[in-house]
């Protein structure tokens, strides 16, 4: 037995502990604000591709969307000894949603081929949802299931998915040829922590040209008319401003006078 | 006569509060429009769902517990049929799943997680809270049409009583390539406490250490008349049930104060936190993400602060 996994991994705005305004007054965002690092959800399928093989038998493919902006993820899955990655290129100036990206990318799995599941995380920025995965899954006719904690029982028909949900987890028995969305819970010393870029292939790897597939070329010179939504405006939010008070736990003056004022109101 | 179609989930049978909240939502919509106000329902019986005139419900293999292709199958049906000018579902993890599939299959516009919904002349639009809460970005389709779009917990209040409207039975059945996703077995807890009406929560953390030291907080809880609230790792660890965790896949809550004990403040724990009036946080760790969200402060050892608070207290 041997499995085939294709990752789909992006390249994400870093919204983490943002220090400035990312609105301007013409409600469009202020540019260079945002830094960018490889979705971290991503990494996580990755980590599960790499052992899937590891355990199996197989190989790992790698997907990713567009020229990198900071952080070229697909050199970085490369740097983890993945087997290929390919690069697939919108149209010049179409600015793609997700509908569109999902598009883009069930034509690239369809020039690869024969796979066995689609692997790739939920999206971190956007309040971990798996919109991509779900409209990616939409455009194979492939099943798909979100929120996936871990894989078990792998055999020929498919795969045992842990998934979570609301107060608790469900197992779900899904086929190959799933689309699977990744939302990890990492515990410490977890085995299923991603592994960071080899040394060895970093220097094998630096060079090595990535394979770029053009939308025209997979028969969507199209793909402007692909796209679903568009923004209206953005407002900004002014953030939280939250009157601190610290209370020096020695000091039972000051616990004194916080507690009644929790207790007051 | 148009339409504005409302997903509802339930739970074992008993509609969701977010499903709830989802009909009244849809319900303005519609008076707004002067369009009827749809719902569909599967896997259960058409009970429970107030104010929609019309209640599509099926029941039948597949449909029951909840996996993607079979409901998303009967949805896009209706939808095709009906020709909603929008379509709303909870932001759930069920409906953030089903949403984007059923807006893929049929080329729709779809906004998830959404705080906001405004009609337009052309079409619904829709907003969400981005960059780390620092925008609100408003979302529309790009041609006129219909908008798929997830409604976030506080989007309305929840619509109370019983089906009036009228039940029309859809179709249940399904192609077995639909029905290749099994759920072996599901481990969920029923809910029996209400964190969401709590005044006064006490939250626990990977921090507390020990199911004993969850005691000291049992007793802080009781003092102030509160209940106990989790995080995801205090109830991995087995110290807490689940129905007592706190966050995005559990609860949201809105209690006037919340006391955060050993708790880092993940992002996925702070969704759930965040409108609490007042935040007092106790860790031992100064530079914990928590500290930035709270109104009181404590740096130190809970095993310490929490029985000099209970002595303080008398
Ligand atoms: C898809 C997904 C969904 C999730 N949903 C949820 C959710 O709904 N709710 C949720 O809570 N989490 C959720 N999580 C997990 C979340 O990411 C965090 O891992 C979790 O909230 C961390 O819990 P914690 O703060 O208890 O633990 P930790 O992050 O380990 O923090 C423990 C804190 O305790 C402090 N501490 C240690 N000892 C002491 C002491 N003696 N006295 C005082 N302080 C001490 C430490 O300084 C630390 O800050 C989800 C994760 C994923 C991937
Ligand atoms: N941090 C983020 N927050 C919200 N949306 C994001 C974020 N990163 C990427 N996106 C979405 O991805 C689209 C393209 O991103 P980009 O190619 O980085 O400009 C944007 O229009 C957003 O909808």
């Amino acid at each position: 037995m041997s499995i085939h996994s294709i990752v789909i991994v992006r390249e994400a705005w870093d919204t983490r502990d943002l220090a400035t305004d990312v609105v301007g007054s013409d409600g469009g965002l202020v540019p260079g604000v945002l830094s960018h690092r490889f979705e971290p959800e991503d990494l996580n399928s990755l980590e599960q591709a790499l052992q899937l093989k590891e355990e199996h038998g197989g190989r790992v493919t790698v997907l990713s969307v567009g020229q990198p902006a900071e952080v070229d993820v697909l050199r970085e899955c490369l740097y983890r000894g993945v087997d290929a990655v390919h690069r697939l290129l919108p149209p010049e100036g179409v600015q793609l949603d997700s509908a569109a990206t999902a598009e883009l990318l069930a034509a690239g799995i369809r020039k690869i081929g024969e796979y066995d599941v689609v692997l790739l995380g939920v999206s971190l920025p956007e309040e971990e949802n798996s919109l991509l995965g779900a409209e990616l899954a939409a455009r194979l006719g492939s099943d798909q299931v979100s929120y996936v904690d871990s894989l078990s029982e792998v055999n020929e028909q498919g795969f045992l998915c842990k998934r979570e949900v609301e107060m608790g987890s469900e197992f779900l028995r899904v086929p190959r040829g799933s689309v699977l969305v990744l939302g990890v819970y990492l515990l410490k010393d977890d085995p299923r922590t991603p592994r960071s870029a080899k040394a060895m292939l970093k220097l094998k790897m630096k060079k090595q040209p990535i394979e770029e597939w053009a939308a025209a070329d997979l028969g969507l010179a199209d793909l402007a008319t692909k796209v679903t939504t568009r923004v209206v405006t953005h407002e900004a939010v002014p953030p939280r401003q939250v009157d601190s008070i610290t209370v020096d736990p020695e000091n039972e003056a000051e616990l004194k006078n916080m507690l009644q004022d929790i207790l007051g109101r | 006569m148009s339409a504005i179609l409302v997903y509802v989930e339930h739970d074992g049978g008993c509609v969701t509060d977010l499903s709830l909240q989802c009909l009244s939502c849809g319900r303005q919509l519609a008076d707004q429009a002067g369009a009827e106000l749809h719902a569909i329902l599967l896997g259960a019986e058409a009970a429970g769902v107030p104010l929609a005139d019309v209640i599509h419900a099926a029941k039948g293999e597949g449909l029951e517990p909840y996996t993607t292709r079979p409901h998303a199958k009967k949805l896009e049906d209706l939808v095709s049929q009906l020709q909603p000018l929008a379509v709303l579902l909870p932001s759930s993890t069920i409906g953030n799943d089903l949403a984007p599939r059923v807006a893929g299959e049929l080329g729709l516009c779809v906004t998830l997680h959404c705080d906001a919904v405004k009609p337009e002349a052309e079409a619904l639009h829709c907003r969400r809270l981005e960059y780390d809460a620092r925008a609100h970005t408003w979302f529309a389709p790009m041609a006129n049409g219909c908008t798929v779009a997830t409604l976030a917990d506080g989007i309305a209040e929840s619509a109370s009583g019983d089906t009036t409207g009228r039940v029309e039975s859809l179709d249940a059945g399904l192609d077995a390539d639909l029905l290749r996703v099994l759920v072996e077995r599901r481990e969920v807890v029923q809910k029996t406490v209400n964190l969401k009406d709590a005044k006064v929560i006490i939250g626990g953390g990977a921090g507390v250490g020990t199911k004993e030291n969850f005691s000291l907080l049992q007793k802080l809880a009781e003092r102030l008349g509160g209940e106990i609230g989790a995080t995801r790792a205090s109830v991995d660890a087995g110290w807490v049930s689940a129905e007592r965790q706190i966050g995005q896949t559990g609860v949201v809550v809105r209690p006037d104060l919340y006391i955060a004990c050993g708790i880092s403040g993940a992002v996925q724990h702070a969704v759930g936190i965040r409108d609490a009036r007042m935040i007092v946080a106790i860790n031992s760790d100064p530079a914990a993400p928590i500290f930035k969200m709270a109104h009181y402060r404590i740096v130190g050892d809970l095993t310490v602060v929490i029985p000099k608070l209970l002595d303080l207290l008398g």
